[in-house]
C-alpha cells in the first residue's frame, strides 16, 4: 500500500511550505516531502515582494505589478491573491515587520547598499535606511563577509539620510578565524563564558564592552546577522540595554541565520497545522496518465510509493536543482515538465554580469491555474500545480521578487489544490 | 517508470537528471594507500552555499572544527596526488563526529560523509601512530561488540566492574575514556538467547501464520523479514528487539535472525575502515542469500540501517551488497510504508508515559525525523513532544572519548534544555547511543518507538 | 614606486624601454636589469594581460615538438631543466604522457619516441595498464604511452616573480600603461609616449595617471600579437599572424599528469593539471584582430567531446570557464603557410635598423612560453652588443624571488596556524616568501575558500599590485575556484579598504565581477549554471549589487517606509522571550 494524503507537496522551501500551509489551512490533509535543505538557508531572510521594475526602484509593489509583463506570476495570480498570500505569511510567521504598510522599506545589505523589501525580520528593523538616526556598523575581524567601515562609507555614498560609521573589532573569546557563523550565534545564544584580557565574562557583556568605546552618540548599532539563533531577541535586547542604543542585524549571504530562523518558524507553523512532512528522501519517479497517481519516494535506496489526490511541485529553480541543465537543454527533473528555453545555450546568457539573462527566467510554463503546460500549451497533468522558483518567466534577482512570488504562488497553488478535493 | 510520452522539443539523447543525485562517476582508487578512493570529482557538485556548515553540531560549539564544507569538498579539491610529497589530511577530521547531518542537508549532492569517511580512513592509516593510546582507545570503542560479548557472558560482574570508580579512573587516565559516563548495563539474557529459547524462526512462522489468519491474509503470504538487531539491542536492550519481533509477527511477518556482526558505524567514525570492511563482508554475505529469496532486511537501530543503506555502498564493493542495501529498512518505517500501521494506531489506545522524543541524526538522514511524532499523534493515551532539531552530541563513540566529552555535552545542551522544558519525563528515540546521552543528561528512562507500538497493538 | 634606482657604478647606463608585460618582455627586463642596464617596462593591462595569461600552463618537455620541430624541442628540454631550478615555486613537475589510442598509428608513436631520444628528452614507453595505474581515469582502451618530463607552470606567478626580480635590480615596471606613440626624431626611435591608468585613476601600479614621455636609448617591442600595432606607430610593417586557441578549465583535476594525445598535430589533444584544476586545450585558428575575435561554442564542445576519448569522465565533469589565447605567430614573409598549425613556434628577433633602417628599436615576435628566458637572454645579448657592453647573463643561475631555499621552508607550514591543505597551497604559491607573508599576529581568515587563500596573502598581493583586484587575483588565485568569485569578490573588495577609498573599491569590485563573468559564460550548463544563478542571487538579490544606488544614481529614501513607527519601541527589550 502507498502512503496517502490529499495534497502532496514536493519541495520544502518557501513556496512548498506556503502551499502546504495554504492547503492545510483550507482543510486538506497535507504531506510535504523535501529532499534536501532549502535555499532559505542561503537567502538573507528579507521577504522581497517587488523591488525593481526595470531600473526603477519600486516604492509600492502592488501598484507596480501592473507594469510587469502579462505572463509574470504576479499577473497570472493577480494582485489580490498576492495580498492574500502575504496575509497568510503575516499570520503564521512571528517576528517579522513591514505588514503595517504596502510601501517597501529600504534595508542595508552586507554589501553596503540598500535594497527595497516588503517584510523584514524584527532583528533587522532598526537598520531601516529611511530613518535619519545615525548608525554605527560593527564588523568582526575574523568574519570576512562584512567590513563595517567600508559598508558605512558605501551607505553614505548611496545617499543615506544619516551619518554612518563603521568599526572592525575582534569577537570576544578569540574565536578561530575559520569559525562558522553558527558558532558566533551559539556563543551569544548561550551567553557562553569567554576570557577577555584574562578576565572571565559572558559573551554578550564582553561584546557590548568592546563596542561601547566606539558608540560616540550613535543611536543605533548594526552587526552582521550572527546575533543568536534560538534566543536572538534576548541577545539583541541584552546588547541594546548594555549599549543604550537600538541594535539590529545586517542580513548576510549564505549561510544565513535569518534564513534559518525563518525556515524554523515556517516548519513550526506547519507542525501546528497538523500537516505531515519528511525530509531527506527524493522523489525519483511517478506513475501517471492524464493525472498523477502516485510518486515514488526513495527511502535511502528503497522505493516507496506516495499517493495523493493533488500534487504541488515546489522544488525551486536552478539554485535548488528544481530546474537542471546540460549542454543539450534544460529540464524539470521530477515530472519532466516542459521548460521553454532557447535551443542554443549561447542564447541563455548575456555578456554583462548583470545584463538581462535568459537563464534567470528558466522555469515551467503555467497559466493562471498554475498547472504546468507542455510545449504545445496543453496541461501536463490535471492534478499538478507548480509554485515558486520552479516557475519561469520572471527574474527574481533583478526584480527582488523571489520571496513574494513563492508566497503568492504557493498560497494560490495550495488553495486551488484544496478546492479540487472538495 | 512513468508512462508519459515525453515532449520532443529537446534532444532525445538528453537524460533528465535525477533530482539532486550524487555523482555519476565511479570513484577510483588512486592515492598511495590502495584503500583510499579519489573523491575530488565529488567537489564538482559543491556551490559553496554552506548549508552543510549550518547543520554541523560540532562546528557550532567548537571553533577548532572547521566544518563539513572545508572537511569535504574544499579539502578534497585542494588535495592532489603528488609524487613523493603526500598531501596530508588535516587532523581536524578526527573532530568530526560522523553524525552525517551535512550529508542530509547538502542541496547539491556532494558526497560529504563519504568524503569524511575516506579522509578519516586515510588519516588514521597514514598519519596516526599505531602505537598511540588514542589509536587503541578508538579501536576498543569501535569494536564494542567484542567487549559486549565478554560483558554479557558475566553481565552482573561486568556491570559492577565497568562502573567501578577504580576502573573508570583507569579508563580515563590510561585509555582516555571519560569517567563522566556510566557504562550501559548488560542484559542478563541477550536477545539471541531469548530468540533461541523461544524457538527461533520456526516459532516465528507459527506466530506469523496466526496473525495472517486474523488479518485475512493467505497463510503463505510473501511476508518474510531478516532482522538486523545490531549489538546494542542484543546485549543491552533486548526489550527493543523483542518488540520488533512481536510487532512484525503481529502484521503477519515471519522473522529470521541471521548471523551478524557490528554494522560498522563506530568503526567508520573512528576511521577504522578495515575493521568495518571485515564485519560488513560477514553481514552482507549473511543477508544477501535471504534477500535473494525475497526477504527484506529490518533494523531497529537507525545507525545500523544508515550504515547498511548508505555507508556500505559508498565505501565498499562486496558481492550482493547493492541488493542488501536497497532492501534494508528501519523497522517502523517498513510497517508504515507497507502495512497500515498508521490506521491501526489511530484506532488503538495505549497506556504509556508521555514521551520527550529526540530524532537521532542518522534517523534524520533516512528521512525519519518526523516519523515517531506524526505516527503517535493519532494514538490515544500517549503524548509525544519533539525536543528539537539539535544533535544529542554523543554520536556513538564520540562522547565516550575523554577529550571530546565536553564538546559532546555542549552539543547536547540544547536537547537537555528542551527535555527539561518539555512536560514528559520519559524519553523516546530510535538510537541506542542517543538514548545513553539522553539518560546521562536528564536521568530519564528512554524508550524506543517499537516499544510504544508493541504496547498499543499487542499488550 | 616607480622611482628609478640606477646603479651607481656607471656614470651613464643605457636606458631601455621594454613594451609588453608578458613572459617575453618581463624576461628581457629581468635580464637587462640584472646586467646593470636601466630598464622601464610598460604594460597596457595587468602583467600577463596578453597571451601569457592565456595559456594552458604547460611546461614543455619538448615532447610535443619532438617530431615536427626538433630545434624547438631541444630548447624546451633545456629550459624545462632551468625553470625547475630557478622557478621551483612556479613549477609542478607532474610528468607527462603521450597516450596512444587504438586508432592512432604505431608509426607516429615510434617517431615520437625516437624524436624524444634525438632531442635528449627522457622518454620511456609504458603499457596501457601501467598508464592507468598512474592515471586511473584514463580511458580503458588506451594502448600504451610514452612518459616524458612535462610539467605545469603558473604563468602569472612566474611573470610576477620575474617582475619582482627586475624591480629588485632597479627596473621600473608600469602596468595599466598604454603606449600611445613612439617618439621618433630624425628617423630614429628615441622613446615612447604612454598614457597611465587609462581606466581608473588611482588603480594603477606605479605612476598615478596621465601622459608621460619616456625617452630611451633603445626600445624593445615585446608585445606579441600587438607587435604590428606598435610597429605601425613608426611606420614599420610587422606581419604577426595571430592565431586563437581555446582552453577549457575543469573544476578539479581528473588527472595529475599532463596527458597528450600521441598523434600528429591536431586540436583538443592535451590536458594539463594546473593547480586545483585541469585545463583542456586547444584550437588553432587564425584571427584578424588579437583583441577582438569570436569565442565560439563549438570550440568548447570540441574540447570536451574530443578529450573525453582520453578521459571519459570529462563528459559529465564540471567546467568552470573557458578562455582564449592568441598566439603571436610570425613567419618571415617568404614562407606563406596557409594553415596556422604549420607556422613555426620559433621566435624572431627583428632588428629594425638592419631590417628597415630605423634605429632605436628591436621587435621580438613568435616564440613560446617555456623558452621565454632563453629568448630574453638572446635579446639582451643583442642589445648590450649594440652598446658595446660586455656582460654575462645570470638569469639561468639566480633563483627567482620565492624560489630560493624553497625546500627548507616547506617544512614550516604548521607555524602559520593554517589548516593543512590551505597551508600547503599557500606555501606552494608563495615559495620562500611564505614566512614573511604568512607569519602574522593578526587573525588570518581564509578569504577565498575554493583556492585556500588567506587574508595575509591577499593583503600582500594588494600591497604589491595596488587596488586592481584582478592583479591580486592572478597573484593569489583568489576567485579562480569553483564558485568563480561568487562568494569572495566582496570579501576581496573588503580587503582593499581602508587603504583604498570606497569609490575605488567599488569600481575594482565591479571590474572583478565582470572579469569573472566573462570566462564563466562558456561553462553555463549543469553545475556551473547552477553556480551562476546562486552567484547572481547572492550579488543581485542579497547585496543589490546590480542596482547599487551609489553607482546607479540616488534613490529617494524619503519615499520609502521608515518602519512601523509607534510599533517600534525605543529599545527592543520589551519583546517577549524567544523561542517557541
Amino acid at each position: 500500500m502507498a502512503i496517502e494524503s490529499d495534497v502532496l507537496v514536493v519541495g520544502g522551501g518557501l513556496a512548498g511550505l506556503t502551499s502546504a500551509l495554504s492547503a492545510a489551512q483550507a482543510g486538506a490533509h497535507v504531506r510535504l516531502v523535501s529532499y534536501k535543505q532549502s535555499s532559505m538557508r542561503q537567502a538573507s531572510g528579507l521577504v522581497d515582494l517587488l523591488g525593481y521594475v526595470g531600473d526603477d526602484a519600486v516604492v509600492d509593489p502592488y501598484d507596480a505589478m501592473d507594469r510587469l509583463h502579462d505572463e509574470h506570476p504576479y499577473r497570472l495570480v493577480g494582485t489580490q491573491t498576492v495580498k492574500e498570500g502575504m496575509a497568510l505569511f503575516d499570520d503564521v510567521v512571528d517576528g517579522y515587520s513591514g505588514s503595517h504598510t504596502d510601501t517597501n522599506a529600504l534595508l542595508p545589505t552586507h554589501g553596503g547598499t540598500v535594497k527595497p523589501t516588503a517584510r523584514y525580520p524584527r532583528s533587522a528593523m532598526e537598520g531601516i535606511a529611511s530613518d535619519n538616526r545615525d548608525m554605527l556598523l560593527v564588523g568582526f575581524d575574523t568574519l570576512v563577509d562584512f567590513d563595517a567601515p567600508l559598508a558605512a562609507a558605501h551607505l553614505e555614498a548611496a545617499g543615506a539620510p544619516f551619518a554612518a560609521d563603521g568599526v572592525q573589532i575582534p569577537f570576544p573569546g578569540d574565536v578561530r578565524p575559520d569559525a562558522k557563523v553558527t558558532h558566533y550565534a551559539k556563543m551569544l545564544d548561550q551567553d557562553s563564558e569567554v576570557a577577555v584580557s584574562g578576565r572571565k565574562t559572558s559573551a554578550r557583556e564582553a561584546l557590548a564592552e568592546r563596542v561601547e568605546p566606539h558608540l560616540e552618540g550613535h543611536e543605533r548599532v548594526g552587526f552582521p546577522a550572527i546575533l543568536g539563533d534560538d534566543n536572538t531577541t534576548t541577545v539583541r535586547s541584552t546588547l541594546a540595554d548594555a549599549l543604550g542604543a537600538a541594535v539590529f542585524e545586517v542580513p548576510m549571504g549564505p549561510p544565513s541565520l535569518p534564513g534559518l530562523r525563518l525556515e524554523d518558524r515556517l516548519y513550526t507553523a506547519l507542525d501546528e497545522y497538523g500537516a505531515s512532512f519528511e525530509m531527506g528522501n527524493p522523489v525519483i519517479d511517478h506513475e501517471s496518465g492524464d493525472a498523477i497517481d502516485h510518486v515514488v519516494v526513495e527511502h535511502t535506496g528503497a522505493p516507496v510509493p506516495y499517493s495523493a489526490d493533488q500534487f504541488i511541485l515546489a522544488t525551486g529553480g536552478l539554485v535548488s536543482k528544481g530546474v537542471t541543465s546540460n549542454r543539450a537543454g534544460v529540464r524539470e527533473p521530477v515530472f519532466d515538465c516542459h521548460i521553454p528555453h532557447p535551443g542554443d545555450r549561447y542564447d541563455w546568457f548575456e555578456d554583462g554580469v548583470f545584463d538581462d539573462h535568459e537563464f534567470a527566467r528558466f522555469g515551467v510554463d503555467v497559466g493562471p491555474d498554475l498547472r504546468p503546460r507542455d510545449s504545445s500549451g496543453e496541461i501536463e497533468f490535471s492534478n499538478l500545480r507548480a509554485a515558486g522558483a520552479t516557475l519561469g518567466g520572471y527574474d527574481f534577482a533583478a526584480e527582488k521578487s523571489g520571496s513574494g512570488v513563492s508566497i503568492a504562488t504557493g498560497y494560490e497553488a495550495g488553495r486551488l489544490a484544496t478546492e479540487e478535493i472538495a | 517508470m512513468s508512462e508519459r510520452v515525453e515532449d520532443s522539443t529537446v534532444d532525445e539523447s538528453f537524460e533528465p537528471t535525477q533530482p539532486n543525485t550524487g555523482e555519476s562517476y565511479e570513484p577510483v582508487q588512486v592515492f598511495p594507500d590502495d584503500q583510499t578512493m579519489d573523491l575530488r570529482p565529488g567537489a564538482d557538485s559543491c556551490t559553496k552555499c554552506s548549508t552543510c556548515d549550518t547543520n554541523c553540531p560540532v562546528a557550532a560549539v567548537d571553533d577548532e572544527f572547521p566544518g563539513p564544507k572545508f572537511q569535504g569538498p574544499e579539502q578534497w579539491r585542494l588535495k592532489q596526488t603528488d609524487e613523493g610529497e603526500e598531501y596530508t589530511i588535516d587532523d581536524s577530521v578526527m573532530d568530526c563526529s560522523n553524525c552525517m547531518r551535512c550529508d542530509d542537508a547538502c542541496p547539491s549532492g556532494v558526497p560529504l560523509s563519504q568524503m569524511h569517511n575516506e579522509a578519516r580512513g586515510e588519516y588514521v592509516e597514514t598519519e596516526m601512530s599505531k602505537f598511540s593510546r588514542t589509536y587503541w582507545r578508538n579501536r576498543l570503542l569501535a569494536n564494542y561488540r567484542t567487549s559486549a560479548k565478554v560483558g554479557t557472558a558475566v553481565p552482573r560482574l561486568a556491570n559492577a566492574v565497568l562502573n567501578n570508580s577504580a576502573v573508570q579512573w583507569i579508563n580515563e587516565t590510561v585509555l582516555g575514556i571519560t569517567s563522566e559516563r556510566e557504562f550501559p548495563d548488560f542484559a542478563t539474557q541477550t536477545f539471541r538467547e531469548w530468540w533461541a529459547d523461544r524457538g527461533g524462526a520456526a516459532a516465528s512462522r507459527e506466530n506469523a501464520r496466526e496473525s495472517r489468519e486474523r488479518m485475512g491474509d493467505p497463510a503463505d503470504a510473501d511476508k518474510q523479514v531478516a532482522y538486523f538487531h545490531g549489538c546494542y539491542s542484543n546485549y543491552n536492550t533486548p526489550e527493543v528487539a523483542k518488540a520488533m519481533v512481536r510487532n512484525f509477527e503481529y502484521f503477519g511477518y515471519e522473522i529470521v535472525v541471521p548471523e551478524q556482526r557490528c554494522s560498522g558505524t563506530p568503526m567508520f567514525a573512528n576511521g577504522m575502515l578495515s575493521d568495518a570492511r571485515r564485519d560488513a563482508e560477514v553481514n552482507v554475505s549473511s543477508f544477501s542469500d535471504l534477500v535473494d529469496q525475497g526477504y527484506d532486511a529490518i533494523c531497529s537501530c537507525t545507525s545500523c540501517s544508515m550504515a547498511i543503506r548508505q555507508e556500505y555502498p559508498e565505501l565498499f564493493d562486496i558481492d550482493g551488497l547493492d541488493d542488501v542495501s536497497t532492501h534494508t529498512y528501519e523497522a517502523v518505517e517498513y510497517l508504515r510504508a507497507f502495512e497500515d500501521l498508521e490506521g491501526e494506531l489511530a484506532d488503538a489506545t495505549v497506556e504509556f508515559p508521555d514521551l520527550a522524543y529526540h530524532a537521532p541524526c542518522h534517523g534524520r538522514n533516512q528521512g525519519l525525523e518526523r516519523q515517531a511524532v506524526e505516527l503517535f499523534r493519532e494514538l490515544d493515551g500517549v503524548e509525544v513532544e519533539d525536543v528539537g532539531k539539535s544533535c544529542s552530541g554523543i554520536s556513538g563513540t564520540y562522547g565516550w572519548k575523554a577529550e571530546k566529552y565536553e564538546t559532546s555535552m555542549k552539543i547536547g545542551e540544547e536537547m537537555f534544555e528542551h527535555m527539561d522544558h518539555a512536560e514528559p519525563e520519559t524519553g523516546l528515540t530510535e538510537c541506542p547511543t542517543c538514548s545513553m546521552q539522553m539518560e546521562h543528561g536528564s536521568g530519564y528512562e528512554i524508550r524506543h518507538p517499537l516499544e510504544v507500538v508493541e504496547a498499543a497493538l499487542i499488550e | 614606486m616607480g622611482a628609478k634606482s640606477v646603479g651607481t657604478q656607471m656614470a651613464s647606463v643605457p636606458h631601455i624601454a621594454v613594451i609588453g608585460g608578458g613572459s617575453t618582455g618581463i624576461g628581457i627586463a629581468r635580464d637587462l636589469s640584472m646586467r646593470g642596464l636601466d630598464v622601464t617596462l610598460v604594460e597596457q593591462g595587468n602583467l600577463t594581460h596578453g597571451t601569457t595569461g592565456r595559456m594552458h600552463g604547460l611546461l614543455h618537455s619538448g615532447g610535443r615538438y619532438a617530431v615536427s620541430d626538433q630545434a624547438s624541442a631541444t630548447e624546451c628540454i633545456e629550459e624545462n631543466r632551468v625553470l625547475r631550478d630557478i622557478a621551483s615555486h612556479c613549477v609542478e613537475m607532474t610528468g607527462g604522457m603521450f597516450v596512444k589510442r587504438p586508432e592512432d598509428t604505431e608509426e607516429y608513436f615510434q617517431k615520437k619516441l625516437s624524436g624524444c631520444e634525438a632531442c635528449n628528452i627522457p622518454a620511456a614507453v609504458i603499457s596501457g595498464e601501467r598508464a592507468r595505474e598512474r592515471e586511473p581515469y584514463l580511458a580503458k582502451d588506451i594502448d600504451k604511452a610514452i612518459s616524458v618530463p612535462d610539467g605545469a607552470v603558473d604563468p602569472f606567478r612566474l611573470v610576477v616573480a620575474n617582475a619582482a626580480s627586475a624591480q629588485q635590480h632597479g627596473a621600473r615596471i608600469e602596468t595599466h600603461t598604454e603606449v600611445t606613440d613612439l617618439l621618433v626624431e630624425d628617423g630614429e626611435i628615441v622613446g615612447i609616449e604612454v598614457e597611465h591608468g587609462a581606466k581608473s585613476g588611482e588603480r594603477v601600479h606605479g605612476v598615478q595617471s596621465g601622459r608621460e614621455e619616456i625617452r630611451a636609448d633603445h626600445v624593445v617591442n615585446a608585445t606579441g600579437a600587438w607587435a604590428g600595432r606598435i610597429g605601425n606607430m613608426a611606420g614599420l610593417d610587422i606581419e604577426v599572424r595571430p592565431s586563437k586557441g581555446v582552453m577549457t578549465i575543469m573544476n578539479v583535476r581528473q588527472v595529475d599528469t599532463v596527458i597528450n594525445r600521441c598523434k600528429p598535430k591536431g586540436d583538443a589533444d592535451i590536458i594539463v593539471p594546473h593547480e586545483t584544476t585541469a585545463i583542456l586545450g586547444t584550437t588553432d585558428e587564425e584571427v584578424e584582430d588579437p583583441a577582438d575575435y569570436p569565442e565560439e561554442e563549438w570550440e568548447v564542445d570540441h574540447m570536451i567531446d574530443t578529450l573525453k576519448e582520453l578521459v571519459p569522465m570529462l563528459e559529465e565533469a564540471r567546467t568552470i570557464r573557458s578562455f582564449w589565447g592568441v598566439r603571436p605567430l610570425y613567419e618571415p614573409p617568404d614562407v606563406g603557410s596557409d594553415d596556422p598549425t604549420d607556422i613555426t613556434r620559433d621566435y624572431f628577433l627583428l632588428d629594425h635598423e638592419e631590417r628597415d633602417s630605423v634605429q632605436g628599436m628591436t621587435s621580438i615576435v613568435g616564440g613560446k612560453f617555456t623558452t621565454y628566458r632563453m629568448m630574453g637572454e638572446e635579446i639582451a645579448d643583442h642589445i648590450v652588443g649594440k652598446f658595446g657592453i660586455d656582460s654575462e647573463c645570470r638569469t639561468a643561475d639566480v633563483p627567482l624571488p620565492g624560489s630560493d631555499d624553497f625546500s627548507v621552508l616547506r617544512d614550516y607550514m604548521d607555524e602559520f596556524g593554517l589548516r593543512s591543505p590551505i597551508g600547503r597551497r599557500s606555501v606552494e604559491r608563495l615559495g620562500s616568501r611564505a614566512d614573511e607573508v604568512l607569519k602574522t599576529d593578526e587573525p588570518n581568515p581564509v578569504v577565498c575558500a575554493c583556492e585556500g587563500v588567506t587574508r595575509a596573502e591577499v593583503r600582500d598581493a594588494i600591497s604589491q599590485a595596488g587596488p586592481d583586484l584582478n592583479a591580486t587575483r592572478i597573484r593569489t588565485r583568489a576567485s579562480m575556484g569553483n564558485c568563480q568569485g561568487g562568494f569572495c569578490c566582496h570579501r576581496l573588495a573588503n580587503e582593499l579598504h581602508p587603504e583604498h577609498d570606497e569609490a575605488t573599491v567599488r569600481d575594482s569590485w565591479d571590474d572583478l565581477l565582470q572579469e569573472r563573468w566573462k570566462g564563466q559564460r562558456h561553462a553555463l550548463w549543469g553545475q556551473q549554471l547552477q553556480q551562476a544563478m546562486i552567484n547572481y542571487a547572492l550579488h543581485a538579490t542579497t547585496q543589490n549589487r546590480d542596482q547599487d544606488p551609489a553607482t546607479h544614481g540616488s534613490i529617494d529614501f524619503a519615499a520609502f517606509d521608515s518602519g512601523p513607527g509607534t510599533e517600534r519601541p525605543s529599545k527592543i527589550a520589551t519583546e517577549a522571550a524567544d523561542g517557541d
